[in-house]
């Protein structure tokens, strides 16, 4: 018989761990409420029956030197992610080690059945509801008022662990964005963006009020999978064209697609323009690394 | 086998219907009112899940369909609506850089070739190997390109004079100015990369603007010579396909836009005709557009490269057999870049060309002058006291002309060696250079090099003698090869001529041309099965690589340096009502080097046929007067070979006196 584990203890100690392997922030969402926010077939539930905890771990994204680089190459500089699904998958392994109970890194990727841009779980909805960041102007890019922008991944497991809180504030738009707002009735990020893409509205008090994010625009520049098949499309001589463009937008090839231009290495997943001109991505106060490592 | 809408059962109805609303529905646009999630406001979030994008099987239960069919309709008009090409955006960003959206020509928005510029450069074929030692020698540079060249002198000496008309100079920098306004003007005209624009001007600040702006659109310029009237000009623009045509308003005794205008109905290519002078209807004022258009938007319109086309020269016959030269940046600039210094051509010299800009020699002066920012000082058109006023006036340091032009001076006696004091180069070429009259303004210019140069539309400047060079070498040879050059004389069994033996003149190299546009026929003449150009030309080289042209295998009618073929007056003569048979031939002369001498053999009832009946005829034809018969001889009989083509070697050795 295992010891009975104490919550509060568990949590701590994956806290410390994750936070060991360089995680910057780590929370624990509440199970009930991911549920009844996520649609069906992306609950913690529908990937893992027995499921009780949702845990988020959070890394640094990137550097004010990455910041100054060119899109193409910040792209690859600055995608940070793969730190994260190491500790998620690390932490998954602690768990399961330490106290004796299944635990999931929870897979970042689509879902083969929701079409390229629907995720089998929510890695935003599980950090955000854990309390490690808030839905920005900029198309629901989560920001963290110290740790500014992130990269997230999850864990999944059957050990009951307290549930943090979502942040109290939304540390979006920051006060020089609603200064600019109040300007020219648009943010740093809704100005800079090359595909125009996000939109939306600050009410009276500085806060968000209405985020309009066009993401076929935003995929459009920078998720090139999604012209591929309009590229190969276009190669087919026209006398076979009316076949073979349509056979190409067969549901079952388009994954296809992305997963040829993703492996590739040449396309991009984000421009990242609208963080970079973010006051709170390049300027929490604890997104400085140096920083960040003398507050530990 | 079945398509795949037939196993997914989706119909046009059904993409019509459905393809705006999934895509909506979707994840594509997602609208988020307040912060809901963050404060579990549950009732917000339910009454956002649509704005906020839906999964395909959401959708497809909302709207009833099967889910494969909602994904086959979101994914046909998501490939509908995306446009490619948005690498180049990304390219773009960052790096200091704000997005700027009018950076960047998204490729499905560049503009398109036309299917006449496509043609045209499908006629630049290169050896590969040629074209790898080409670049490696540094002979084809990438900044070889007049746009390119322009900036330069424009950033680095923006007040250095670079053009010069009686008592107007034009600065760099206002010719930078000049050039980016006309070529807006000529962009909204219509003209985009690739269209070839013909241009008939004297040798004015305007030809010059009009060059270079037609070069920054990427466009191609077809010149014309001066004396072509409508007959030459229509047989010219058709075969060029030219989009539009830059000429004067009005000439002494006719109007070329009038008459470029009048053309427009039959070459249906021919879409803008562009005036200097005085108001034409129907044509744009090219003073206007110069003026008064706003500077073109560097960014909207990449610079061309130096691969690109950029002249496309005719170089004789314009109804029969067209011979029309493409040559790109990369032949003709690197030709006149590594030339500069062999001619001791630099920055503080001042050039003046008495060849027509719409001759290859002329145009030769431009580029060597544009190669290092030179001054060019302008002579509109040639006549000897008006060459002797310019010079005298304008204080050239370098001139070029052709022998006639040297031979006119002399003949007239406007030659004054004070005046010209301030040459230290002159450049004969275009026609065969009598020793005598290279001598003779060498003895009266001492500090001036007078040399000559072998060129051809074909090879612009292949061999040239150099400042410093012997006087018998500069005397009595068109000098040794240019940079990047090769020739060879052959014998007519096909080798390799020794030193002093006459020969067959070829030439291959960096300069050379890529072959007759559509002319398979020329082009199959032209070049031998290795690569080299024949020029048509007889020669011998000396032990020093000196060569020295002795005669011409060619028909072509050398006028004062003004080449043309004959052919289509002896067409027209040959349709007229007392003319059995006709053949021009070339007659020497001492000013002009050559004019044309006609033999015409009468039709049975004919009695008599004058000179003057001949020029009244050719001219009702529309026929351009340079190339008139100056001399008609009436001949019983034409000696004839046996396929019944006539000898006229044998005319000329018969009647012309040498």
């Amino acid at each position: 018989m295992p010891e009975p584990v104490d919550p509060a203890q568990a949590k701590q100690a994956i806290v410390d761990y994750c936070k060991k392997r360089g995680a910057l922030a780590v929370g624990v969402a509440d199970l009930a409420t991911v549920e009844r926010i996520a649609p069906p077939g992306h609950r913690p539930s529908d990937l893992m029956p027995r499921v009780k905890s949702v845990i988020s771990v959070a890394v640094g994204g990137q550097t004010r030197g990455a910041w100054q680089l060119p899109a193409k190459a910040l792209a690859y500089s600055g995608s940070t992610e793969v730190r994260a699904y190491s500790i998620a998958y690390a932490c998954a392994f602690f768990i399961e080690q330490r106290f004796g109970v299944p635990a999931v890194y929870v897979p970042p990727d689509l879902d083969p059945e929701g079409g390229p841009r629907v995720p089998l779980q929510s890695l935003k909805l599980h950090a955000e509801l854990a309390g490690i960041g808030a839905r920005s102007l900029a198309g629901d890019i989560l920001l963290h008022p110290e740790f500014g922008f992130m990269y997230y991944a999850s864990v999944f497991s059957e050990l009951e662990l307290p549930a943090d809180a979502p942040l109290a504030e939304n540390p979006c738009p920051a006060p020089s964005c609603v200064n600019m707002y109040r300007q020219v009735g648009r943010t740093p990020c809704m100005k800079f963006c090359p595909a125009q893409c996000l939109n939306g509205e600050v009410d009276e008090q500085g806060r968000q009020k209405v985020m309009r994010y066009d993401m076929a625009a935003c995929a459009e520049l920078t998720q090139e999978y999604e012209a591929v098949p309009k590229i190969l499309a276009e190669a087919v001589k026209d006398e076979v064209r009316s076949q073979g463009a349509e056979g190409l937008l067969d549901p079952d090839r388009k994954m296809l697609w992305y997963k040829v231009s993703a492996g590739s290495g040449g396309w991009f997943a984000q421009c990242f323009e609208c963080m970079r001109v973010c006051p709170i991505a390049t300027q929490a106060p604890q997104s400085d690394p140096i920083y960040r490592s003398k507050e530990r | 086998m079945a398509s795949t809408r037939e196993r997914l059962g989706v119909t046009d109805a059904m993409l019509a219907s459905y393809g705006e609303l999934i895509f909506r529905m979707s994840h594509n646009l997602q609208e988020r009112t307040g912060d809901p999630v963050r404060l579990l406001d549950f009732a917000a979030i339910e009454a956002q899940r649509e704005a906020m994008g839906l999964t395909d099987a959401q959708i497809a239960e909302r709207l009833g369909l099967m889910r494969e069919q909602v994904i086959f309709i979101r994914n046909w008009e998501e490939s509908r609506r995306f446009r490619t090409g948005q690498q180049a955006y990304l390219i773009e960003l960052g790096g200091g850089k704000r997005f700027r959206p009018e950076r960047v020509v998204r490729l499905e928005d560049r503009p398109v070739y036309s299917e006449d510029a496509m043609r045209l450069r499908a006629a630049f074929t290169y050896d590969p190997e040629r074209v790898r030692e080409f670049v490696e020698r540094g002979w084809w540079r990438g900044d070889d390109v007049l746009s390119v060249w322009l900036a330069r002198h424009v950033k680095e000496r923006p007040d250095a004079a670079a053009l010069v008309q009686g008592d107007m100079t034009i600065s760099y920098r206002d010719l930078g100015a000049k050039v980016a306004r006309l070529a807006e003007g000529l962009r909204q005209a219509g003209i985009v990369k690739g269209d070839v624009v013909a241009v008939q001007l004297p040798n004015v600040v305007e030809f010059a603007v009009t060059f270079l702006a037609i070069c920054r659109l990427g466009a191609v310029m077809c010149t014309m010579h001066m004396p072509y009237r409508q007959s030459e000009i229509r047989a010219l623009l058709a075969h060029a396909r030219a989009k539009a045509v830059v000429c004067l308003a009005r000439a002494k005794d006719w109007s070329p836009a009038e008459a470029c205008l009048a053309l427009r109905g039959e070459l249906p290519a021919l879409k803008t005709v562009v005036a200097l002078g005085e108001p034409v209807d129907g044509a744009l004022q090219l003073q206007r557009l110069i003026e008064r258009s706003s500077a073109l938007d560097d960014r909207a319109t990449p610079v061309p490269v130096a691969s690109d086309p950029f002249l496309l020269l005719y170089t004789s016959g314009t109804t029969s057999a067209p011979k029309a030269v493409p040559l790109s940046y990369h032949s003709m600039l690197s030709n006149a870049r590594l030339s500069a210094p062999e001619h001791r051509v630099g920055a503080a010299d001042r050039i003046l060309s008495a060849a027509p800009y719409t001759h290859l020699f002329g145009l030769y002066a431009l580029f060597v002058a544009w190669s290092v920012g030179a001054t060019l000082t302008l002579l509109p058109v040639f006549t000897p006291p008006d060459l002797a006023a310019a010079v005298a006036r304008d204080k050239p340091t370098g001139l070029w002309t052709a022998p006639a032009h040297l031979a006119a001076m002399r003949a007239q006696k406007v030659f004054d060696p004070q005046a010209f004091s301030s040459l230290r180069l002159i450049i004969m070429s275009g026609s065969a250079c009598p020793p005598e009259l290279v001598g003779w303004y060498a003895e009266r210019l001492p500090d001036c090099a007078v040399t000559q140069l072998f060129g051809m539309t074909e090879i612009q400047a292949a061999l040239y003698t150099r400042p410093g060079d012997p006087p018998e070498v500069a005397m009595r040879s068109a000098g040794r090869v240019s940079p990047g050059t090769e020739v060879r004389i052959r014998s007519a069994d096909g080798r390799t001529c020794a030193p002093g033996e006459e020969g067959a003149l070829e030439v291959r190299g960096c300069l050379l041309f890529p072959g007759y546009f559509e002319n398979a026929a020329a082009n199959q003449e032209a070049f031998t099965a290795d690569g080299w150009f024949r020029t048509g030309d007889l020669a011998r080289m000396d032990e020093s690589g000196n060569v020295s042209i002795t005669g011409r295998s060619k028909d072509i009618i050398n006028r004062g340096g003004v080449k043309f073929n004959p052919r289509d007056v002896e067409d027209l003569l040959d349709a007229h009502p007392s003319i059995l048979q006709s053949a021009i031939v070339p007659m020497p002369d001492p000013v002009l080097g050559e004019r044309a001498c006609c033999f015409v053999t009468l039709r049975p009832g004919a009695s008599r046929l004058t000179l003057e009946e001949v020029v009244d005829y050719l001219a009702g034809k529309k026929m351009a007067k340079i190339k008139m018969p100056e001399r008609l001889i009436v001949v019983p009989e034409m000696p004839l070979t046996p396929t019944r083509k006539i000898i006229k070697s044998e005319l000329k050795a018969r009647y012309v006196p040498a």
